[in-house]
């Protein structure tokens, strides 16, 4: 087991080290809540390939990796920018050109692949979505494209599986296959210099993401102590040894949330849905907030202080009371 | 608006929009003490209306993992910060939807791009699935709270194309829905077997307020003031039955258009 000290790195090195192309990656947050943007951007930077995103949803996040052209599979049940944008359009424009290939699932078909990753167990059952065109066989689509052949030992031989449940009455049951990414990448608001990661507000599918995969690289806004971290043991997520990469990066899910740290920035996101609506303008986009800007830091400065500090929640809110949100 | 505070008169036409009226029609949906799960905009709005007015006991529960929030500003999406404030827990999706498939939820607000005559309801892909005109923002837990929820309510927009004879991809379950993996199609009741508990019970558009009869076929229950029977007919893709329609939807008092504007969304985030 390694200590603190080697697992503390910057985000190029963390990409460096734990991204490699075609693996299988998923993410902290709720489509524009607490996704992990500074590491994006900088996979975004060193043009990672064929990537293979496994989601409970997605948002601005997955929009900016396909944009980009680094994902070949997306496994997920949602792709959208909530209030600023309510589709994923880079998504839909390669879904039409045969960029990329999408296999649909529901929240809990996700939640459950992941849980029954993070549980160590093959699938899980559930009744959610039977009835609906998600089981369609015909719809399988790594099916069709010759991907469950056993080839890649995390994609499954089957898209779902059927059962009869033989302890309490015979009611047939969906199984949905386990879900075990290469990576997590986390945007928290704390971890210890050991790893010890703490979650403030909703955990979402934190929890199941991050437990489910081989390695997982935690982004903070602040590391502290460990034995800070520890006093409240009750208030902690994940346990320092599944912690592979410590990364510190104040404001590093911006333009998404971060419950007591800063608000969802409503105006960024719905202009980069506008100018996602053509490759070219994601490419005039991708270019002027990633490739022109050397880091994340860059990136901010370029934000500036009043922008920033106008997302900046109050504390005994937990939100931005001065963020303007909608038309008064 | 103030001065409309306490008012219970009908407004009158001019003194409300479509959206005030959904809100509106969708809070008359939610009965006092029920456990409600709500998606981002107009569901946000009817179930807190609801509960400023003829269900204060009900409680919202959003995907994102937040049970029973009072936010004091309206959220914006169902994981923003707000959703949590004075909440009874506030945990993830793995706790909330496991309390939906166990039973603990009465009724949901979803919505959806297309639907047909059994409610079945697309939010996934226009066109040929495989190849599609326009990929839409997929399931979410659309088809999970569909399928599980004793209740279902559908906000929508009224046009022809979208409510069709067959929807381009089934993403929610509704009535009539098809039994995988042979593909026959079957009655809800059927396909759920022991887990069976209800479905789809409204669909609310801009220009009227669906039911379902007992065979899970939709039928017109009333059209909102300034439509007609046959202007619902003119943008429904479908044999519609009109037969039981009790004519005019109730329109928001003068009270709830200043719930609306003055308590619930006063910064004008889905109302403006």
């Amino acid at each position: 087991m390694s200590t603190g000290k080697d697992k503390l790195m910057t985000v190029p090195e963390a990409v460096s080290k734990f991204v490699r192309d075609g693996d299988m990656l998923t993410f902290s947050g709720f489509t524009i809540w607490r996704r992990p943007m500074a590491v994006v951007y900088e996979i975004v930077r060193q043009q990672k390939k064929d990537l293979h995103l496994v989601e409970v949803n997605s948002g601005t996040h997955g929009e900016v990796l396909i944009g980009a052209g680094c994902v070949k599979i997306w496994e997920s049940s949602f792709m959208g920018h909530e209030l600023y944008g309510k589709i994923g359009a880079n998504l839909s424009r390669k879904v039409s050109n045969d960029e990329i290939l999408v296999e649909d699932y529901s929240h809990v078909h996700m939640v459950y692949r992941l849980a029954a990753g993070a549980m160590g167990v093959p699938f899980l059952p559930t009744y959610c979505a039977l009835g609906t065109d998600i089981l369609n066989p015909e719809y399988d689509v790594l099916g069709r494209a010759g991907f469950r052949d056993g080839s890649n030992p995390r994609i499954p031989a089957q898209k779902f599986g059927y059962q009869e449940d033989k302890f309490y009455g015979g009611q047939k049951v969906l199984n949905v296959p386990a879900a075990s990414p290469n990576v997590c990448i986390a945007h928290v608001q704390q971890v210890g210099d050991e790893g010890t990661v703490k979650v403030k507000g909703q955990r979402y599918t934190d929890s199941e993401a991050m437990k489910a995969a081989d390695k997982l690289v935690v982004v903070a806004e602040e590391i502290v102590p460990e034995e800070v971290i520890r006093q409240e043991p009750n208030d902690n997520l994940i346990p320092h040894y599944l912690v592979d990469a410590i990364v510190e990066q104040p404001w590093g899910a911006h333009p998404t949330g971060c419950f007591g740290c800063y608000e969802v920035d409503g105006e960024f996101i719905r202009d980069f849905y506008s100018k996602t609506k053509t490759q070219e303008g994601f490419d005039a986009w991708a270019e002027e907030w990633i490739t022109k800007v050397s880091d994340f830091n860059e990136y901010l400065n370029k934000l500036g202080f009043n922008h920033l500090d106008n997302l900046r929640v109050n504390t005994a809110m937990n939100y931005s009371l001065r963020v303007k949100r909608g038309a008064k | 608006m103030l001065q409309w505070k306490e008012n219970y008169e009908i407004a009158k036409p001019e003194d409300y929009k479509t959206i005030d009226l959904l809100a509106v029609a969708g809070a008359r949906e939610v009965s006092d003490m029920e456990v409600v799960f709500a998606g981002t905009g107009l569901p946000m709005l009817a179930v807190t209306m609801a509960q400023h007015t003829g269900a204060p006991g009900a409680s919202i529960i959003y995907e994102a993992g937040s049970m029973d929030g009072r936010p004091a500003h309206l959220p914006a999406s169902v994981g923003d910060a707000r959703c949590e404030h004075k909440a009874s827990v506030a945990s993830g999706l793995f706790d909330v939807f496991n309390q939906l498939q166990k039973g603990s939820m009465d009724m949901a607000f979803l919505g959806g791009a297309e639907i047909d005559r059994y409610g079945n309801v697309n939010t996934t892909a226009i066109g040929d699935y495989l190849n599609p005109t326009m990929r839409l923002a997929g399931s979410g837990g659309n088809s999970d709270i569909n399928s599980l929820c004793p209740r279902t309510v559908f906000i929508m927009v009224q046009e022809k194309r979208r409510f069709k004879e067959n929807v381009d991809y089934i993403t929610s379950p509704g009535w009539r829905v098809k039994d995988w993996p042979s593909g026959k199609w079957v009655s809800r009741q059927k396909a759920y077997g022991s887990m069976y508990r209800g479905g789809p019970s409204a669909v609310i558009t801009n220009m009227a307020v669906f039911r379902f009869d007992e065979n899970g076929i939709m039928y017109l229950d009333t059209f909102h003031p300034g439509a007609d029977i046959e202007k619902v007919k003119e943008n429904v893709g479908f044999d519609l039955n009109t037969a039981w329609c009790r004519g005019e939807t109730a329109p928001p008092t003068y009270h709830e258009l200043y719930l609306l504007y003055n308590v619930i969304d006063p910064e004008g985030i889905f109302i403006a």
